[in-house]
């Protein structure tokens, strides 16, 4: 379901993939990069016929840890562990065309619009260990502009899934794309990951930046430039 | 194993549990804190032969949120994210007389000492999600003074398990009290819980305090009140 990243973009962006190598991104396909052959094996009226089994999978965890699953802190933690593990993927059954609900307004605006500090919360998809930082997009509209919280609201959808922290910015970067057709889309990303900090190396204050860049921010430097310095401005 | 905290202390410490109604601390066992009924059920040598179990829980888990577990990214995911689980519990088969390593000195002070900011990471007990935070640690000696890492050592064989974090504050205070018999211990932690921040409320900011005092901390309000400014000052 979120295995690589399939991408049908606008031929501007096109041109650049292919000048740039990326001709992965070019595989012919009438999906868009959201709905993948998995999409419809995670229906939300299914999550409540699922919980039983999950429940089963974290008692089984909880005893092999060698716990006391009789304990009044452990009794309800099979099914409130399976209910929250179901939340931080519900972004498997989230479309954009969903969340978008038509916030696509015409406007004369062709300068940048950037939306910083947006607290995103993902999963390793390793580890099953959280990993969260902040997320700035910035976009360069072609007469269309968009309701700014869909933004943040498209992280939601690709962040609430088990993922790569450089998968998950793709994703975030071409949702935009496809779905505003803008003259160029920036997604940067800086987390921190549990499994790096509370496992394994142990490093407390290590952060992971992955950045994004398509259409006029991946030809011109300048603009790009531009994203990166009034993004990280205090 | 972790569910409540049964201890034996020094006679001073207590008397003050006695006024101070935690008549529940005095039940008379010829265990420590450290050792409950099931401390046995978790051997470091037992980790290898569960998990399989824990494997195969993990893969029920995958398949039941609707991910596609033969895909690259996740192939390994049920091994990693068991052994994974161990670490984080790795706490239930430590105890405080394997760490302490007979580091405790006998030194003529009696003045207050105190570790803080120490990094401390667990797992909520009740969703299975991370909580992380800073932990300060005071202790006034009874001429015996002890290995200062040994403290964030206690620290850590509590912490690496499934937690509440008022519980977690206790017993580490309990711990300390007794590997050292000092006149007095403070311990405070401050933390961010997961469980509030990347689901259910969504609070980013939010934060939980929680601290216990025992022995003179917990007597004479101007020793606590040194303990609290000298491991809040920046």
């Amino acid at each position: 379901m979120n295995g690589h990243c399939n991408v049908k973009v606008n031929d501007t962006v096109e041109e650049f993939h292919r000048n740039n190598s990326f001709s992965d991104l070019l595989i012919d396909s009438k999906k868009s990069v959201v709905h993948r052959k998995h999409e419809t094996s995670r229906k939300k009226d299914e999550d409540q016929s699922r919980l039983p089994a999950l429940e089963a999978a974290y008692t089984s965890i909880l005893r092999e840890l060698g716990e006391d699953t009789d304990r009044q802190g452990l009794l309800r933690t099979p099914l409130r562990a399976a209910k929250a593990m179901q939340f931080l993927t519900k972004g498997y059954h989230e479309t954009i065309e969903d969340i978008l609900n038509n916030a696509i307004f015409d406007e004369d605006h062709d300068e940048m619009v950037i939306v910083k500090n947006i607290d995103v919360f993902s999963l390793c998809e390793h580890h099953l260990v959280p990993f969260f930082g902040k997320v700035h997009i910035g976009y360069i509209p072609n007469k269309k502009v968009v309701g700014l919280s869909k933004l943040a609201r498209i992280v939601e959808i690709f962040s609430r899934r088990l993922q790569v922290q450089e998968r998950l910015t793709k994703q975030i970067a071409v949702g935009i794309s496809e779905a505003l057709q803008p003259k160029g889309v920036a997604v940067v990303i800086e987390a921190s990951h549990m499994c790096m900090v509370m496992r394994g190396v142990q490093k407390m204050n290590s952060r992971t930046v992955t950045s994004t860049m398509l259409g006029v921010y991946l030809e011109d430097p300048k603009t790009r430039e531009e994203f990166l310095t009034l993004s990280r401005s205090a």
